[in-house]
């Protein structure tokens, strides 16, 4: 049996009064790439939030290597987030820093290495995603897809475990998006990092996903949980299925199920 | 999926094996060990044939590590591009090159001043352009006040006057007791006391009413109109509205002109009437005025033109505070840092120029102005 490196229990949660996600759990083993899927406003953002520590979850638990992230007043979770990458929508550059500046911000932050060590960590991150040759450019100074690669450049500096993604591909065409699934997979490989990835981009999510978890609106959570094919081919739920054959879902269908 | 199994590292005479994964907490010990080869042996090689990995950073260290002193050579597991890969790349990123030399420090000052005055110069053209931009958007809302946003202009009327009352009455009150508690100090040497309302009548209508409103609201509005369209460019929501075919202008900042165009000299009457009522008070508490006295002795020297030039001065207060703050925030271009500098820039100019055009204002006040004569 794989060993889970986060899991998530029984996890409920929303917005002011509007619940949006219960009973939700699920485990993402190492070195595994796990997508959340699901329809726009199904909760995907959410449940990264609770997952991320960014907000605390109404009741059940987030775990991350076996501990509670919220369980001894943020200690667990300090600790977690030194072993865990982000990467935000849009990069999340800091914009009066330069790419390497922004590379080597976790860098100096976290560890006591010599400058000398801390560039040439950095640049080998910029390098990884094919951005050496702008190390010194500022990020309003790239493209949209180049800032989200640094992002991911930042993200991977200190070896994280565990790479969190939110929406990777949205505003990227569809090469540049082929190939951000493309590196995903090879650090996947070649550094071992377990990703999670909250997506609803279906190439994206055939390319690169070992397992799906699929939430969904009126469910208030997951609604399945299997391999991009398995979902696609065989569910027989309607909202998985026109999920995965891209067709609008009928409201009929909805009711039928809910 | 076995766990990572802990690093070994030995050294063998000039040969320094690593076995396991090698994290950045451990580097340092293959630095140790590089350096004890190189003290047994004038050739050095770094086994990493039983290595299974490494972090980014360790990996960094173990490279630099082999490019000091005496080069060592470098073995790699067989099978296992990604460390070589690793290597390879650390080999072609050439370090940073290092910077030119500085130029001395008198030049680099006076380089600076001339940026400097160079960039003022140029926001002060923004500035000019800018305000003509907003005139003409001011005048379609006075032609057409039909198709103008009143509910904006009466939100911001709300937020930088009517919120600001309570300040500017009470900093003014303050301050026309203590001016008036200065000149009445002054006065009583000479048995001169009953001067001091002319004194505080003059200081508080012409200029330290304005002023301090002016101030204020340069302080709470200006700011705040700047961080709000700054952030509104960061966001690109200025870009949305241009897209969709709004007049920034007439949309963004002639509901802010407007707004404190209209508060603006009720703020400055306010503080008018609390600046006098402080001089009413430490008059009779310090000076042993009577309050009829007081105010019958400033009904003699103030004429009406005192409060309206204060007024007039608080028209163009109004224009400079909510155009400047309103223009810096168009300045932004980049992120967070820049909406801060914009904010401070839209206060300490906007306060610059008002004290500018007050001291203008006040130059030719002082000649036209028809002389009392007690």
């Amino acid at each position: 049996m794989t060993e889970p490196i986060l899991e998530v229990r029984e996890l409920e949660g929303g917005y002011g009064t509007t619940r949006v996600l219960r009973g939700v759990s699920f485990r993402v083993n190492r070195g595994e790439i796990v997508v959340i899927a699901g329809r726009s406003g199904c909760g995907k953002s959410t449940l990264l939030r609770y997952l991320l520590g960014l907000a605390r979850p109404w009741a059940g638990a987030v775990c991350f290597e076996g501990s509670d992230i919220w369980a001894d007043g943020g200690q667990a979770l300090a600790a977690a987030r030194r072993k865990w990458g982000v990467l935000f929508q849009s990069g999340a550059l800091l914009a009066s820093f330069t790419l390497l500046e922004n590379v080597l911000l976790p860098l100096s932050e976290f560890t006591r290495l010599p400058p000398p060590i801390l560039w040439r960590t950095a640049m080998r991150k910029l390098d990884l995603v094919g951005l050496a040759a702008f190390a010194e450019s500022y990020p309003l100074e790239v493209s949209g897809g180049m800032q989200k690669r640094a992002g991911l450049a930042r993200a991977l500096a200190l070896d994280p475990d565990m790479v969190f993604f939110d929406e990777p591909s949205a505003g990227l065409d569809p090469v540049t998006s082929a190939e951000l699934d493309d590196l995903i997979l090879t650090i996947n490989r070649t550094l071992a990092t377990t990703m999670l990835i909250v997506t609803h981009e279906l190439p994206s999510i055939m390319a690169i996903s070992h397992r799906v978890v699929m939430l969904d609106a009126t469910a208030q959570g997951i609604i399945a949980v299997g391999s991009a094919r398995e979902l696609g081919e065989y569910s027989t739920d309607p909202r998985v299925t026109a999920f995965f054959g891209r067709t609008p879902l009928a409201q009929e269908a909805v009711h039928h199920v809910s | 999926m076995t766990p990572i199994p802990d690093i070994a590292i030995s050294v063998t005479g000039g040969v320094v094996h690593v076995r396991g994964f090698l994290r950045t907490a451990s580097a340092g010990r293959l630095v140790t060990a590089l350096r004890e080869a190189t003290m047994v042996s004038e050739v050095v090689t770094l086994d990493l044939s039983e290595c299974t990995g490494m972090e980014t950073a360790a990996a960094a260290t173990a490279f630099e590590a082999t490019l000091s002193g005496p080069r060592a050579s470098v073995s790699f597991p067989p099978g296992r591009p990604e460390l070589r890969e690793v290597f390879e790349a650390f080999r072609r990123l050439a370090p940073p090159a290092t910077p030119p030399p500085r130029p001395g420090l008198l030049r680099a000052h006076l380089e600076g001043v001339g940026a400097d005055v160079l960039a003022a110069g140029d926001v002060l053209h923004g500035l000019w352009r800018f305000a003509g931009q907003s005139a003409r958007a001011l005048l379609t809302a006075v032609r057409r006040p039909g198709s103008f946003r009143w509910s904006l202009a009466l939100y911001h009327m709300e937020h930088a006057g009517v919120k600001a009352v309570p300040i500017v009455a009470m900093l003014c009150w303050l301050l026309g007791t203590v001016l008036g508690f200065q000149a009445g100090y002054q006065l009583k040497t000479f048995g001169a006391e009953i001067f001091m309302p002319d004194l505080l009548g003059y200081s508080i209508t012409w200029e330290i009413g304005p002023l301090l409103a002016a101030i204020l609201v340069a302080g709470r509005s200006s700011s705040a109109f700047a961080a709000e369209i700054g952030t509104m460019r960061v966001r690109q929501e200025v870009d949305a509205l241009e897209v969709m075919g709004f007049d920034v202008y007439r949309f963004l900042v002639a509901p802010k002109v407007i707004a404190l165009v209209l508060v603006m000299p009720v703020l400055i009457l306010i503080a008018d009437f609390f600046g006098l009522l402080g001089g009413l008070l430490i008059g009779g508490w310090y000076l042993n005025m009577p309050a009829p006295v007081y105010l019958s002795r400033l009904h003699l020297v103030m004429l009406p033109i005192d409060f309206y030039w204060g007024i007039l001065k608080g028209l163009v207060f109004a224009v400079i505070i909510a155009t400047v703050g309103c223009y810096m925030g168009t300045r932004v271009r980049g992120g967070a840092a820049e909406v801060g500098q914009a904010t401070t820039a839209a206060v300490v100019t906007s306060v610059f120029l008002v004290i500018v055009a007050d001291a203008l204002i006040s130059l030719l006040y002082i000649r036209i102005r028809p002389t009392v004569v007690v």
